[in-house]
């Protein structure tokens, strides 16, 4: 029994640590390099740790702000000493700030349009009500590159080309369907006997939802709102074909455009990417218990 | 309130108020403005672009083909090499994701300590951008100075440093353990959930039974974890099928054309060659093709919805 016993230990053991590596040795090694000069990152075999940690690389996405780069000090930084910043890097931090300020709008609008409609379509009874859950259904299936021609199109018709508004309005549609689901999910857990009550009680409908249902609600609404920042941070394509300067590029298209530069240090884009990660993964770790019971929600049903 | 209550299925045994009624439909419209622009609108104006012959070259002059575009697709080998490769990708995707996230599951389905430490963990593939998964990756595939190359030169596999997403042959097996690597975690949580509805009675039966570890996992688990396999399978399909930004990041739908997969090359389409008629038609196809997917299987099991 004991032999066992130690024997099921050491398998789960051996398995976790299968299961830390593959997790996160890519990660590691990201961020292990992100700290190394551009002389210690074409070291041959690599250094899997900094020999000579750096924080330069990070400097130079904040100080790349006021620095004009011309060809003389393009060529001055050589490859080896990790002196190549792309032109494009003072763009790193105003396209964070658009990420936020799109993520952010789409977050609100996306709330205000969800829960009303998950709330009528899980407690009131009315003509059409399955209607328009097989409509929100089948909207989910739609492939994103699908609304890439048809988009862009009215996008530039209405002017709207290389703008946040365009990007607020796509991701917008694009959250929408996933979060009504979610939130349907939960408002049909919750008893049908307290909206009966409300109402009785003389509350209309739109405060039986926000005084009754909306503070119970407040899990899913925590997943909604999770799921819903994280998808407009990480979204690339619709961004890549809707922006075109620091007025609207995101996060995603700016990092993107490091990775077409054959003359850019790859400890530059490593600890890019590692600053494009770092939101995501504050979040992920933070609310790790929201995000499963959403994700589980949301897809049981489907 | 007579025509009203005629028009409802005889299901509803009591008449909907006309309250209820008109507070869903102010309730709905935002939704369904939403909707139109997300499904409604986008399909019937791509339908409409994808008949006429429109390249951004000659915005001015796009004349009307009917159904040319689409011929002109159907009859083109390089779209079905294209499709070719796409489902080799989708094929090799979800079975690499559904075999690793089934060992993740059966570790995280157990009770020990650190167990708490490791669904964290496994969040954070899943939350960070495909983008930044893409240049870490292009970065540990790096052929000159890459992780990948060093480790198999360290342990002894290789005597130096080989081409690796430059090569035909090795380069959608790379692009494909990368989108692995980031849809993992959530077949993972999937499964895990359907793991949890096992109950542990059947185990300790099975057990009095005489049945051994494997025994079990082959007539208990395996049978209890089919809802979740279907579930993970349609879900990662559609995620393989239409994926996009690793074959930006990655290789351009390079070397030589070995990854130019569909979704590339509607973008190409569209966005290098300015082709939107065609290209609308080919993302047209795509999305006819993944809803009939989607169609089948719900027909097949959305049975219990």
């Amino acid at each position: 029994m004991n032999l066992t016993h130690l024997g099921r230990r050491a398998l789960l053991f051996t398995a976790s640590l299968l299961f830390i590596t593959f997790v996160l040795a890519p990660m590691g090694w990201l961020l292990s390099s992100s700290f190394q000069s551009e002389a210690e990152i074409t070291s041959v075999p690599p250094h899997w740790l900094p020999h000579q940690p750096t924080s330069q690389n990070f400097a130079a996405i904040f100080e790349s702000k006021d620095q004009a780069i011309t060809y003389e000090n393009r060529k001055e930084g050589d490859t080896a000493s990790g002196g190549f910043i792309p032109s494009t890097a003072k763009n790193l931090l105003p396209s964070m700030g658009n990420s936020f300020i799109i993520a952010f709008a789409v977050v609100v609008l996306n709330l205000l349009v969800s829960v009303p409609a998950a709330y009528a379509m899980a407690k009131i009874r009315f003509i059409g009500r399955n209607a328009s859950i097989y409509l929100m259904l089948t909207s989910r299936v739609i492939p994103d590159i699908a609304l890439v021609v048809p988009f862009f199109l009215l996008v530039q018709k209405l002017g709207l080309l290389d703008s946040k508004v365009s990007l607020i309005i796509t991701y917008l549609a694009i959250t929408v369907p996933f979060s009504v689901f979610i939130l349907l999910g939960y408002f049909e857990s919750l008893p049908d006997e307290l909206d009966k009550a409300a109402r009785v009680d003389g509350c209309t409908r739109f405060q039986t939802l926000t005084l009754v249902y909306l503070p119970l609600a407040l899990p899913s609404l925590v997943a909604v709102v999770l799921f819903t920042f994280l998808t407009s941070w990480n979204e690339f394509l619709l961004a890549l074909m809707f922006t075109q300067t620091t007025a609207s590029q995101t996060m995603p298209v700016v990092i993107a455009s490091f990775a077409s530069d054959f003359n850019i240090s790859f400890s530059f884009i490593n600890a890019a990417a590692v600053v494009a990660v770092i939101p995501p993964v504050i979040i992920a770790i933070m609310f790790e218990r929201y995000i499963v019971s959403g994700l589980t929600a949301g897809a049981v049903k489907g | 309130m007579n025509t009203k209550s005629s028009m409802l299925p005889k299901a509803l045994r009591y008449p909907v108020s006309a309250y209820d009624q008109k507070s869903a439909m102010v309730f709905l419209a935002p939704m369904m403005l939403v909707l139109m622009v997300i499904a409604v609108f986008p399909i019937v104006y791509s339908l409409w672009i994808s008949l006429f012959d429109l390249k951004l070259t000659r915005p001015n002059r796009a004349p009307f083909v009917w159904f040319d575009n689409y011929a002109l697709i159907f009859h083109d080998p390089m779209f079905w090499s294209s499709v070719g490769r796409t489902t080799s990708f989708t094929l090799m995707s979800v079975a690499g994701i559904m075999f690793i996230a089934m060992l993740m599951a059966l570790l995280l389905n157990e009770q020990f300590r650190g167990r708490r430490i490791l669904s964290t963990v496994l969040l954070i593939p899943w939350a960070i951008p495909y983008v930044a998964n893409g240049l870490m990756w292009k970065w540990i595939y790096d052929s000159g100075y890459g992780a990948l190359n060093g480790l198999l030169f360290q342990l002894g596999f290789i005597d130096k440093y080989m081409v690796l997403l430059g090569d035909v042959n090795k380069t959608m097996f790379l692009i494909t353990n990368a989108f692995v690597w980031k849809e993992v975690p959530l077949a993972t949580i999937l499964l895990l959930v359907t793991l949890k509805s096992v109950g542990a009675d059947l185990y300790r039966a099975a057990q009095v039974d005489g049945a051994n570890v494997w025994q079990r996992f082959i007539h208990i688990t395996l049978p209890a974890l089919k809802p979740g396999f279907m579930l993970v399978m349609i879900y990662e399909t559609m995620m393989a099928i239409r994926h996009f930004d690793l074959f930006f990041i990655l290789t351009e739908g390079g070397p030589a054309e070995a990854s130019h997969v569909v979704a590339w090359a509607v973008y190409v389409e569209t966005f290098r060659k300015l082709a939107f008629g065609t290209g609308a038609a080919m993302a047209y196809i795509m999305a006819i093709a993944t809803f009939m997917l989607a169609f089948f299987i719900i027909r097949t099991m959305g049975k219990k919805l």
